[in-house]
């Protein structure tokens, strides 16, 4: 049992280094920050060209839907290795932009960013989804009536009302999203995982893969907590008797 | 009514699905990190010897489960069939190998792995059966020919070997990544996303030859040895092998082997380098 906590829970490697983990971690908070904010407004993009009604934009709303059931479905490991693994030899791109260097950080990490943005891209996109068609279908036929054009009624009836019901899922993501930047190792991003399996490898020991985990909950575990909050608070608003369904 | 009985139903069939694969496919082999397989290869009849090793790493270990060669295979088949075992080789990942095979995963390790002070720690060593020393590996035509002209440059090696201790070492302005495996360090250097390689000379050497497309710039001479490794205080297991290696070098297979991968002749060191375990 001593054997047990030895082995991963050794303080005094937990405690050298600590800083070490610490700014890998970093770069896990930072490929996040640059996806979600990616990411999010990506998803917007596919969810609106999803909703685009009539004939004339069924290829574009067909191609959307293919797009996220695609990157939904093949694992995101598999995205990034195939982004990391081909686009450099992919000689007609500009070096520069074929393998980024830009504002600091390698090409690992902008690859990290594509193939995470494309992924939840797509994963938002589903949930913007959901917020819209769980609007009554009849508020967006009343404003139609009212004389609203297409994009008019989206924008100011059914939007509003879905935007409520967003944050709850979409944080969920978000916390998914915060974990899965630790794929970013297998392409030799030094984030939290690759520097914790570094410090195994020298050390034998997994206390600082530990640690890693750990600094992941820290923040994880409180963003959990804040999503049954909405979620709780979103049930509130309606046993009050307002307009907008439970999440 | 109706319904309750047939979701009943599928959910016991399910389940006896699932108990069935679970039974068929968990009885065989010890699942390891590598994910590969545990095979038998060469060697004698009798007892089997696990040996953990970090597959693919041309010449010295290659190949499939069940198929497996290279220089460490086939000493190691060797070595196995003069202590009269079988060694069933897993396929595992080279940053726990030591620790693995300290906690007994595995009895023996074979994994083109230098003898260290910090890995002593944790395991023993046999005597050395390879001397090595480590290459700058870089694509064909680079201007890079020397250690010291990677300085400032992004560089790669494998996670937890004496090749990135080194880079690590010598090249404190360049950015070092680590791969888990050999194999995608070179590819990264023939994607053009690093500019040099530290890795295993032999390995190097391999990949010019195999792979194409890139050259040694220099081999830093770091006068470092390979060795079996054993789990730390498993003398009885140690001597054997360090008998079984010893007459492997006297009868001329060691030299066979040798000379079939590297087509060299091994250096005459070798016979008389011997390693006290601490």
């Amino acid at each position: 049992m001593s054997e047990f906590f030895h082995q991963y829970f050794d303080f005094t490697i937990m405690g050298d280094h600590f800083s070490e983990v610490l700014e890998g971690f970093f770069k896990n908070l930072l490929l996040f920050a640059v996806v979600v904010v990616l990411a999010l407004i990506w998803g917007l993009i596919l969810a609106l060209i999803r909703q685009l009604p009539g004939k004339k934009f069924a290829p574009l709303r067909f191609l959307t839907i293919v797009y996220i059931d695609v990157l939904r479905a093949i694992p995101i490991l598999i995205i990034l290795l195939l982004i990391s693994g081909g686009i450099p030899y992919l000689n007609f791109i500009p070096k520069d932009i074929r393998i980024p260097h830009w504002f600091g950080q390698p090409d690992p990490f902008w690859y990290s960013v594509l193939g995470l943005t494309m992924v939840y891209g797509a994963y938002m996109a589903e949930v913007y989804r959901a917020g819209i068609e769980a609007v009554p279908g009849g508020q967006f036929e009343a404003a139609r009536s009212l004389g609203m054009s297409h994009g008019k009624a989206m924008r100011h009836v059914v939007v509003p009302q879905a935007v409520t019901k967003i944050p709850a899922p979409m944080l969920n993501e978000m916390i998914s999203l915060l974990k899965d930047t630790t794929l970013a190792s297998v392409v030799a991003l030094g984030e939290a995982v690759l520097i914790s399996r570094e410090i195994l490898a020298e050390t034998f020991n997994s206390s600082a893969v530990i640690l890693a985990g750990v600094m992941f909950l820290v923040i994880t575990l409180p963003a959990a907590r804040l999503v049954d909050v909405l979620i709780k608070r979103n049930q509130a608003k309606v046993s009050r008797g307002a307009h907008i369904e439970v999440a | 009514m109706r319904k309750t009985r047939l979701t009943a139903l599928f959910a016991v069939l399910l389940l006896a699905l699932a108990s069935v694969a679970v039974i068929g496919c968990g009885g065989g082999s010890d699942s390891t990190t590598g994910g590969g397989g545990s095979t038998e290869a060469g060697g004698g009849g009798g007892e089997p010897i696990t040996v953990g090793s970090d597959i693919p790493y041309p010449p010295f270990e290659q190949g499939k489960p069940g198929n497996y060669t290279g220089f460490d295979v086939e000493l190691m088949d060797a070595i196995a069939e003069k202590m009269d075992r079988t060694p069933e080789f897993q396929d595992t990942s080279f940053e726990t190998i030591f620790r693995d095979v300290a906690q007994g995963k595995f009895e023996a390790v074979i994994s083109a792995a230098t003898i260290t002070e910090e890995r002593e720690q944790a395991v023993d060593f046999s005597n050395p059966y390879y001397l090595s020393e480590q290459a700058v590996l870089v694509k064909e035509g680079s201007d890079v020919k020397s250690l010291e002209d990677l300085e400032g440059k992004t560089v790669a090696a494998q996670q937890g070997t004496t090749g990135l201790e080194l880079a690590k070492e010598e090249l404190g302005g360049s950015e070092i990544r680590p791969y888990p495996e050999g194999p995608d360090a070179v590819n990264a250097l023939k994607a053009g996303t690093v500019e040099g390689v530290i890795i295993d000379a032999p390995v190097a050497q391999n990949a010019v030859e195999k792979s194409g497309g890139v050259e040694i710039a220099e081999k830093v001479p770091t006068e470092e040895t390979y060795g079996i490794a054993v789990a730390q205080g498993d003398t009885e297991l140690l001597d054997e092998i360090n008998k079984a290696l010893k007459e492997v070098e006297d009868d001329g297979t060691y030299k066979t082997i040798y000379e079939k991968w590297f087509n060299l002749e091994p250096p005459k060191a070798i016979f008389t380098e011997t390693h006290e375990a601490e």
